[in-house]
Formats: structure tokens, sequence, C-alpha cells
């Protein structure tokens, strides 16, 4: 299916707002989707995860927790990346101010794929981003660094699990006001998604159209229609009489 | 010499609880840079050519139609197709599924299979899928009154009787104009780098007008299949005062609400253009030029047929407020030093009649409004710079939100409504809380009660709470925090309307947004409904350059009988020649 970036935006704007959360906001969550989405990185599949388990997580405010000047952790209480993460980074940046760099370790979340689209538009701030997190299937370890004013991060990806006991639920966000050494940083990563390959993917996206796989976008359109309401005669006269 | 050069001078703007109340909003008129206006200056200025390309009408005018737009960067084509629908399935809501005319504006050329594709999906609009080169997708419902009298008129080698046209002002009424990647076809993202349509709204505004165009090509067509020889060509000046209808319901108000910054922007471009105007000198030479203009208002007022009641007695009110200000205008011009103090001595005027002297004014200055037409877009962001406190954000909402933290909201009357999306085709509805069904599935549309929490919440705040941390920890609050910080650093900022009131009209909406477009003639049909019409008095397609008529056009009138029987009746020139 190839879709529009406002077709895509609106339907998940809708499928969110559906949801009747208290925590999230669906225009940047719709964003975070279709950014993802047109590099070719599966926003759509990633949403409607996150759709199947965001009404059984608590919907209520983070908690910061083991605060320094260059570090935090964040509980997400079992909530998603994508409900919290603009706010997470807004306190960020204000704790960043003085300090060079700063750590974020986001505790027991969901749906850490989503933060790619506020990770992009932090680069364009100049703050170089450095993001990883451990997965329970394949793949196993994934690594996202986007070096100031990058338009899209250099992704990684590996299968071997280094630590003994590895957390599936956590995600670890390292800001900076310097570059981040990307073979450094990758060592011991096997697979590499060049940043170009990405940037193309979105241009095409815009001249193209956006794809979806089939089944994706038909379960997000049922999400959409959640928050539509059945008809009725009465209903029907909500809209205005007709002449 | 730069013929571009700006002449903007920074001028003191009216203030927003001014511009921005509902009801001076529904008092909005068409204006010099209202994108109607500016569509037919650019195509006037750039000479773009619109010529038939293809017309494959059976003789009872069913088929498919090409027209080809050339500017001076591309090509583009709009495709129509005209289906045979019964009468009962003619209908103007959203709810409709057949429709007597379906078209697309497409960019390029339009090959065999393209054709075949928009042939298999256009007539099925929203259930469709077109490719990304469309443009534009729309679709238009005959007046049948207007259609009918017309072809059996004109093929009787008769002018049709005015009054019945006057009545209407159109022959096509669209009832959706889809733009901006709806149902797949191309982002507005897509035309940011093309110069043909990189203004918001402006390729939808070619559709339509291309379709005006269409619909007398339609009806001549048809009158010379019916009357051969004999049929005869509408009269040139009944032609232009013909344009193409508009019905509009309360989709349209989800929008203004959904894009505070594209409004404000809108407003504030209006505004500047007011603000530059306003600082003149009231100069006696631009007396015979507004009295002119007002004159054409009264006249144009006095053939606005509405079956609203209450539009009916706003125009009449009106019409007598502007009757009394030409009586008057020599005097108020002399005793005035400016347009900005004649206009403070017009504000016991009725809000209609405060706008057209406004929408008057505006048209003696192009060289100081028209640059305004070009700085109608704008980002769409909703941000919160870095450092701010919970009092920052207190003094943006007592500076600029005060119509939403001064209402009550425990009041039953400030929550009466709310807004909802049928599964009907998704449109846009209103239930009374807590007599109908859906309000626990409510639109978030509700700005001044979301703003009116929002102060509460900050305020049993520290002041000096860092908002960044305050959001982290009342996240429901973000999306408004968001809001009201960007939009009340922004000029006009948000509409200061609670449309969950009882007594709230989203026609105000509506009409808001119809006349920055461009559109006159406002019927309203109920408090949801409008019909209105796009291009009235614009010119043909072959007058486009003509001085008499590329920008003459704000109040159309209806030529006099006399006029149209004094002129010699014409053949039909091209009905269907390519």
């Amino acid at each position: 299916m190839i879709v529009s970036h406002n077709e895509l935006v609106a339907v998940v704007n809708k499928a969110f707002l559906g949801m009747r959360r208290h925590c999230g906001e669906a225009d940047v969550i719709a964003n975070m989707v279709a950014d993802l989405q047109m590099v070719g990185l599966n926003g759509v599949r990633h949403f409607n995860n996150a759709s199947s388990f965001l009404s059984f997580d608590s919907d209520c405010a983070v908690s910061i927790t083991n605060s320094t000047p260059t570090s935090f952790d964040v509980e997400l209480h079992n909530g998603s990346v994508a409900c919290h993460l603009p706010a997470v980074l807004d306190f960020a940046l204000e704790k960043m101010v003085g300090n060079k760099s700063i750590t974020i370790q986001l505790k027991r979340c969901h749906n850490r794929w989503l933060a790619f689209s506020e990770l992009v538009r932090l680069s364009a701030k100049g703050i170089a981003c450095r993001a990883q997190w451990t997965n329970g299937t394949s793949p196993k370890r994934t690594l996202y660094v986007l070096n100031r004013g990058c338009i899209a991060p250099e992704v990684f990806f590996s299968d071997q699990i280094e630590a003994d006991n590895p957390d599936y639920h956590s995600m670890l966000i390292e800001l900076s006001v310097s570059d981040f050494d990307i073979k450094t940083s990758s060592d011991g990563y096997a697979i590499h998604i060049d940043s170009e390959e990405l940037s193309r993917a979105q241009k095409a996206s815009w001249q193209e159209g956006i794809f979806v796989e089939d089944n994706e976008w038909e379960a997000l359109k049922r999400s959409a229609t959640v928050f539509l309401v059945e008809n009725s005669e009465q209903s029907a006269q909500g809209a205005g009489e007709l002449a | 010499m730069d013929a571009h050069r700006s002449t903007y001078k920074e001028t003191k703007l009216r203030n927003a609880e001014i511009v921005m109340a509902p009801e001076r909003l529904g008092a909005m008129h068409q204006n010099r840079i209202s994108f109607v206006r500016s569509l037919i200056r650019k195509m006037a200025h750039q000479q773009w050519q619109v010529t038939k390309h293809e017309w494959q009408l059976c003789t009872r005018g069913f088929g498919h139609v090409i027209y080809k737009l050339a500017t001076p960067e591309h090509v583009y084509h709009l495709v129509v197709f005209c289906d045979e629908i019964a009468d009962h399935e003619r209908n103007d809501r959203v709810i409709a599924e057949k429709w007597d005319v379906t078209f697309a504006l497409v960019k390029g050329d339009v090959d065999v299979n393209l054709l075949e594709r928009l042939r298999a999906n256009v007539p099925l609009q929203e259930a469709g899928r077109n490719p990304n080169n469309v443009l534009v997708l729309a679709r238009a419902n005959k007046s049948v009154r207007v259609f009918e009298h017309l072809v059996s008129a004109l093929a009787k080698g008769q002018q049709p009787d005015p009054k019945e046209l006057a009545d209407v002002g159109y022959i096509l009424r669209t009832t959706a104009v889809y733009g901006n990647g709806k149902f797949g076809i191309a982002d507005f993202k897509l035309l940011e780098d093309n110069p043909d349509f990189n203004q918001s709204f402006s390729a939808q505004m070619c559709a339509v007008y291309m379709l005006r165009e269409f619909s007398l090509d339609w009806v001549h067509f048809l009158a010379e299949q019916q009357g051969g020889e004999q049929a005869i060509s509408l009269h040139r000046g009944l032609q232009r005062y013909l344009g193409v209808g508009n019905a509009t319901g309360l989709g349209m108000a989800p929008y203004l609400i959904n894009h505070p910054c594209i409004v404000d922007q809108w407003m504030t471009s209006r505004e500047k253009a007011i603000g530059q105007v306003l600082a003149m000198p009231c100069d006696l030479q631009y007396y015979d030029g507004l009295r002119g203009l007002i004159n054409k208002a009264i006249c144009h007022l006095t053939q606005v047929i509405t079956i609203n009641e209450h539009q009916d007695l706003l125009n009449d009110k009106a019409l007598a407020e502007l009757k009394t200000l030409n009586e008057n205008l020599w005097l108020m011009m002399s005793q005035h030093s400016n347009w900005s103090s004649l206009i403070e001595q017009t504000t016991t005027m009725s809000l209609e009649a405060q706008e057209i002297l406004t929408s008057c004014l505006i048209e003696l200055y192009p060289e100081l409004v028209d640059e305004f037409e070009n700085q109608m877009n704008t980002e769409e962001a909703l941000s919160i710079p870095g450092g701010k406190t919970v009092q920052d954000l207190l003094n943006v909402l007592e500076e600029n939100y005060r119509w939403a933290i001064d209402a009550d909201y425990s009041l039953a009357e400030n929550n009466y409504w709310f807004w909802y999306r049928s599964q009907d085709k998704e449109e846009p509805r209103l239930g009374v809380r807590g007599q109908e069904q859906g309000e626990e599935r409510e639109l978030p549309l509700d700005i001044g009660r979301q703003v009116n929490r929002l102060y509460h919440a900050i305020s049993a705040c520290p002041a000096i709470t860092s908002l960044a941390e305050f959001l982290l920890q009342s996240p429901q609050y973000r999306a408004i925090t968001r809001r009201v910080w960007t939009l009340g650093h922004r000029e006009m900022g948000d509409i200061q309307m609670n449309v969950l009131r009882e007594d709230a009209l989203p026609m105000h909406l509506l009409r808001c947004k119809l006349a920055i477009f461009g559109a006159t003639k406002f019927d309203p049909r109920s408090d949801r409904w409008v019909r209105v019409t796009f291009f009235q008095g614009a010119p043909l397609l072959d007058e486009i350059n003509d001085d008499n008529y590329m920008d003459t056009w704000i109040f159309p009138l209806m030529p006099n009988q006399d006029e149209v029987d004094r002129s010699e009746n014409q053949p039909i020139a091209g009905g269907q020649t390519l």
C-alpha cells in the first residue's frame, strides 16, 4: 500500500486519540510513526504493536530517580517511550545546561523504536545522540548514533548479547554537545544501516508515497475507527439539516 | 528596478481580541489577498494557458473531458468525469456516494493508463485510491434548476432570465475539494518547491476555477446538442456572473481548530495588510474609488439571496449602514487624518458593514497589500522553548487567553456540545452532552476548556517550577501547553471561541475560512452548513489578462436585463471544439 504523509499522520492521530489516554500527544506520536515509516524502519508496525499493549500500561507520569548533574533514570511504569520521551528530553535538555553531556536510562519502557523521530529533532538542534537497547527477539541489540546536524542516524544491529542478565525493557540515551565516535560506538555490532540509505528512503517516500505493508495499514485503519460514533437518525442531524 | 521590492512598514495591528472574536470572523468577506484573487492575478501575470485537451462527452453530456494547464514551469491536466445520477442520489453532504461531476488536477501528462486509473477511482472519491501525481481530488453537483434553465434557453437561441441565475449564482457546486495527501494524492510538501502551487490551497483554487470554465463549456455543448445552429452562447456578463458553488458543513470547523498556526498566519497577514492601509492618510483622491466600491458592495448585498433569515437581517442592516456611510463619506474623509481614525468612527456599524468597509479599503492600495498574498504559508510546529517556568506560562495565559481562563466551565452552558466523528464516512457532528451518544469519543476541539484546566493546574504550582518538570509530572497538559506557548507568541493566536458553548456558532468558523479562500454570497442553510460561491464575477479564461476584468471582481454584480437585451447574441464558440 502506498499512502501519503498526511494520510498516515491523520490515521495514527485518530488511532491514538481513540485510545483516550492521559499520557502522550497524538500529533507528536503520529509524526514519530510517519518519520520512522518513511525511512523504511516499520513505524506502522511498531505503532500497531504498541497499540496492542497501550491499554494495559499504567498511563501515569514517569518517575525520576538517581538524578545527578550528568545522568538520571526514568521509570516509565511499563509505559510507551512514544508517550513520554518528548517530555523526558525537554527535562534532560534543561539538566544539560552547564554540562556538555547527559545520560538517560529509561526503565520499564516499551516501543523504543519510536524514539527515532525525537532524537532526529535533537540532532537538528545541535545535540548529538546515541541510543541503544536490548531486545528479547532478533535483532537482540540496536544502536542509533545521530551526530549533530545529521538528518538520519547510523543504525546498527547485533544478535550478540554481552550482559549476563540483559534488561529487555530499558533504553539508554546519551546526549552530548560533541559528536560520538561512530566506529567506537558500533564496536561489536554486525549489521549497519547507513544514514544515507535512510535518507534515500525518506526522499523516495516523499516523492513516490510511503510504502506500508497492507496488513499493517489495515490494522492501523481499524484502530483509527475506534473513536467513531455509531450512526443514528439523531446523529445524522448533528451535522446540520440539509436545505 | 526591483518589481518585487517590499513596501512594508511596521504598523500597529489591531488587537487579537478584536480580530479573533468569532462574531467578527463570522462577518468576514473576500478581499484582494483572498486565495481566489491572488490565484487569478498570478495566472494573468504569468500568462498561464488553459486549453481543452480532450472532449469525450456523449450527446447527453456524460463521459470525460480533459483541460490542459500550461504554466511557465509545468504542465497539468484537469480530468473531469460526468456521470448520470438520479435526483435522489444528489446529496451535498460528505456521506454522499455519487456526484454529477468528479474531477482531479494532475501534474504532468495523462496517458491512457493513467486516464483509466483515474476513471476507475476519481468517481469513487474517498473510496478510490489515486497516485500522488494527483494534486486535487474533488466532486460537484449541478444546480439542476440553473443547469436546465440555461441549456433550454440557450438551445432555443434565448438568453436566460438573469434573475433565475442570481438566485443561485453557479452551474456546479463542489461538495468537497481535497488536496494535501488526502486519500493517497500528493502531499502539500511536494508542492513546496513548485512555484505554481506553493501557496496553500492554490492548487485546489485553480482546479475549481478550471471547473468553472468546464461548467460553462458543458452547458454550451448541451445547448448546441439540443438546439443545433439555433443555439447561442450565454451573454459574457452572465457567464462571468456564474461562479462555482460550494456547500460547506461542519467538517471545515475542525480544520481551523486543528491548524491554529495556519489560521494565525492567514489572519496576521491580513491584519498586516489592513495595518498598512489604515496608516495611510484619508486622501480625498480616494473618495471616488472608495465610494464606488461601497456602492458595489451595496448592490451586491441587494442581489444576494439567502434563505437564512438571520443572515438576511444582517445583510439588510449592513445595506442601510453602508448607504449612510456613503452619504457621509466625503465629510468623514475630510475630518480624519488617516483611515485608522475613520475606522474608529465606524465601529458602531454592524460587523458585516465594518468588514465590508475593510475589504473595500484594502482594494484601494494594491501596492501596499498584494505582497501579503505570498505570506500565507507557515510552519505548524507547536513547541516549548527550554528554560521556562510555570510563571512564564502563566504570563502567556493571562495575556492571551483571558477568553478561556475567565470562562466558568462548571456551568452546563459552557460544556453544552460535544464534537465527534460519525461512522458515516467520518462526518464531523455535534451532539448535546448528556443527551446523545458518543460523548466518550469526543474530539479534543475544546481548546478553551483545556486552557482553563491548564491555567488552574499551574496556578496551584510554585511559580518558579520549571515548565519541563511540571510537564514531566503532568503529561496530560503537554499538548495544550505547546499550543498555548506557540500561539501565545504569534500575532493573532488562537480563535477566541469556546466551541462547546451552547450559543457557539460553528458558522463563524466556516465563514472565516471561506472568506480567506475568497468566497462570496454567503447563504447559510443552517447554523452548521453554508452555501457560497467562488469565482463569481471572476474573469473568464480568455479575458484573464484584460485589466477591465482581471482584478475588479470584488462584490460581483449581475448584469442588468437591459445590458443583456442590448447585446447581440453570439453563436457558441467551441463547445466541443478542441
